[in-house]
């Protein structure tokens, strides 16, 4: 029976300290940037605990919604239904953009394009082009390599191109595997997170796909910071989270980090990109 | 006090023992109704025949399809590719073990082989990415190498343990008396394992093939890695394919609960389930056989 009450005790001590504790639900794309962020952030804050789990944009959002988390990590903007349910559920949220990132379209260095057109690029993925003729010259067969369907990276290339994908399309079971598939295969094409791609080396083993938005104007590669920043290069989004105002004042610290010269360190050097401008509203 | 002692220990292990038995039945039962209860709300849905019938898969389209079709059929290639590899060269494992090695040779090996089945399954789909895909690109000039009969040799590899062990524990129940008898008539010993050995250990075989066939079917991780994942219908080895597995395990993640979708991968499973049920009552079916002709 003691041990029962020392157990309790235990308990209602852990629960205390709850203003403290930052739960963060959301974008599999955003996890391992926000566990980044938090290592480093209990590296100056040590009396902070923040738990990150992934799950999804849209679990993020849902868990907002039932009041069970701080932050809602996010790589697309709300839709209409969960932005009438918050005014329903008269829950008022702030928005944060914390980074930017591009999805690249990679393919086997050999490949004798450097840029692709937008429309081509659509009837590539859609399953239209059976072989790269049309586009190279070369009579070989497309070979997508895509994400599975619960990826984010793979319903927004579909939404933005407005395509269903090729049911010929390989599914990945991630972005490193797909890097792999295109190092190996030169009729494949695939796209990853510009995360995965070394920035700054020449020497890559796979060929990153500069875009147009139509066949003859200019092309913008993914890993043109410029560019992002400008917000020309067309597979481009910000990475968001929301945070409800109530939870503001106990997230503001962890905030803070994010857009200091820290945190955006840490954002750069992992792949993504920082937009000047771009804050709180 | 030592006598009512023992008698409570005794007693307590034999409630423990069968209460932890008859759990497992619980437990059984307990899956194969979730999968059965979930399967019938999603035929309340879609009709049967769709299912059975339908060559799509596409549950996210904008016209949602449920066809099973070309999940089993990409399952039964891809097992039945493993079974073309691994039973020749399993038997003939099995019977070198069993007839020709010496027993220094064969106390290295059985446990060597045995080894190959605790190498994780993920392991063995990375194998598939990185050397085996490229290695059959390279080999039959296709653009790459995850396809089908990648996920065949791969699934051959795991099935091969399984099938070994239990044929060469087959060849050598044949009783001594046979083999006896047949170098007794004048047969040289590849005769007699051809025409006497071989035949007699026949239903243990069997059972060593049907275990294995239940070790490559439910097989996730490694074709998930290693077959490409295309939806499309699969046209034969050398084409990416989806397995039911693999389907399972790359839907089940997303999937909003209580949909038609969700009730579809229990249909699926269910599906599965039933095969692989089928499967092991066959191979438990020859291993009892073979264990009262031993006995008889």
């Amino acid at each position: 029976m003691k041990y029962v009450f020392l157990l309790c005790a235990i308990l209602l001590c852990s629960c205390s300290s709850n203003n403290k504790a930052i739960k963060v639900k959301g974008s599999d794309t955003e996890v391992n940037l926000a566990v980044d962020l938090a290592e480093n952030f209990y590296k100056v804050n040590d009396d902070f605990s923040v738990a990150i789990s992934g799950g999804g944009s849209g679990l993020g959002i849902a868990s907002l919604l039932n009041g069970q988390v701080d932050i809602a990590n996010s790589s697309r903007p709300l839709n209409a239904e969960e932005d009438s349910l918050f005014k329903i559920r008269g829950i008022r949220i702030r928005t944060v953009i914390f980074a930017e990132d591009a999805t690249a379209f990679i393919v086997g260095k050999d490949f004798p394009l450097d840029s692709i057109d937008v429309p081509s690029l659509k009837k590539i993925l859609s399953g239209e082009y059976k072989t790269w003729q049309p586009v190279t010259g070369k009579n070989t067969p497309v070979n997508i390599y895509g994400r599975q369907s619960n990826s984010g990276t793979h319903s927004f290339v579909s939404k933005k191109l407005k395509i269903q994908f090729s049911r010929d399309a390989k599914e990945m079971n991630g972005n490193a595997q797909i890097m792999e598939g295109i190092k190996m295969d030169d009729s494949g094409i695939g796209y990853v997170g510009a995360g995965y791609i070394l920035h700054g080396v020449q020497d890559q083993s796979v060929k990153v796909l500069k875009i147009c938005e139509q066949p003859g104007q200019l092309s913008v590669s993914p890993m043109d910071e410029k560019a992002i920043q400008e917000k020309r290069y067309y597979f481009q989004r910000p990475l968001y989270q929301f945070i409800p105002v109530t939870s503001w004042e106990k997230v503001s610290a962890f905030i803070d980090f994010e857009k200091g010269p820290e945190g955006r360190k840490i954002i750069q050097d992992s792949g993504y990109y920082i937009i000047a401008h771009q804050s709180t509203k | 006090m030592k006598l009512a002692l023992r008698e409570k220990i005794d007693n307590s292990a034999r409630i423990i023992f069968r209460t932890t038995g008859l759990l497992v039945i619980v437990i059984l039962g307990g899956i194969f109704f979730m999968l059965l209860w979930n399967t019938v709300a999603f035929f309340l849905k879609v009709k049967p025949m769709d299912f059975i019938t339908g060559t799509q898969w596409n549950p996210s389209g904008s016209t949602a399809s449920y066809g099973i079709l070309p999940l089993l059929v990409s399952t039964c290639l891809v097992t039945l590719g493993a079974m073309a590899i691994a039973i020749p060269l399993g038997i003939g494992t099995a019977a070198f073990l069993s007839e020709y090695a010496g027993k220094r040779l064969k106390n290295i090996l059985k446990p060597v082989i045995e080894m190959l089945a605790a190498v994780p399954s993920v392991a063995i789909g990375f194998l598939g990415i990185v050397v085996l895909g490229p290695g059959i690109a390279s080999l039959t000039g296709e653009p790459n190498g995850l396809n089908a009969l990648n996920g065949a040799i791969l699934l051959s590899v795991m099935a091969l343990p399984t099938i070994i062990t239990v044929a060469e524990d087959a060849l050598h129940g044949v009783p001594q008396t046979y083999k006896e008898a047949s170098y007794g008539v004048g047969a040289s010993k590849w005769q007699t394992l051809i025409k006497v050995t071989i035949p007699a250990a026949a239903p243990g075989i069997l059972a060593a093939v049907m275990l294995g066939v239940g070790r490559a079917i439910g097989e996730t991780m490694t074709v998930l890695m290693a077959t490409g994942n295309a939806s499309a219908f699969p046209k034969g080895f050398f084409h990416s394919v989806r397995t039911i597995t693999a389907t399972i395990a790359i839907e089940m993640g997303e999937v909003p609960y209580q949909t038609t979708h969700y009730y579809a991968l229990f249909a699926i499973a269910a599906v599965l389930f039933l095969i692989t049920l089928a499967v092991n009552l066959i191979g438990e079916h020859f291993v009892n056989k073979f264990r009262k002709y031993q006995a008889a």
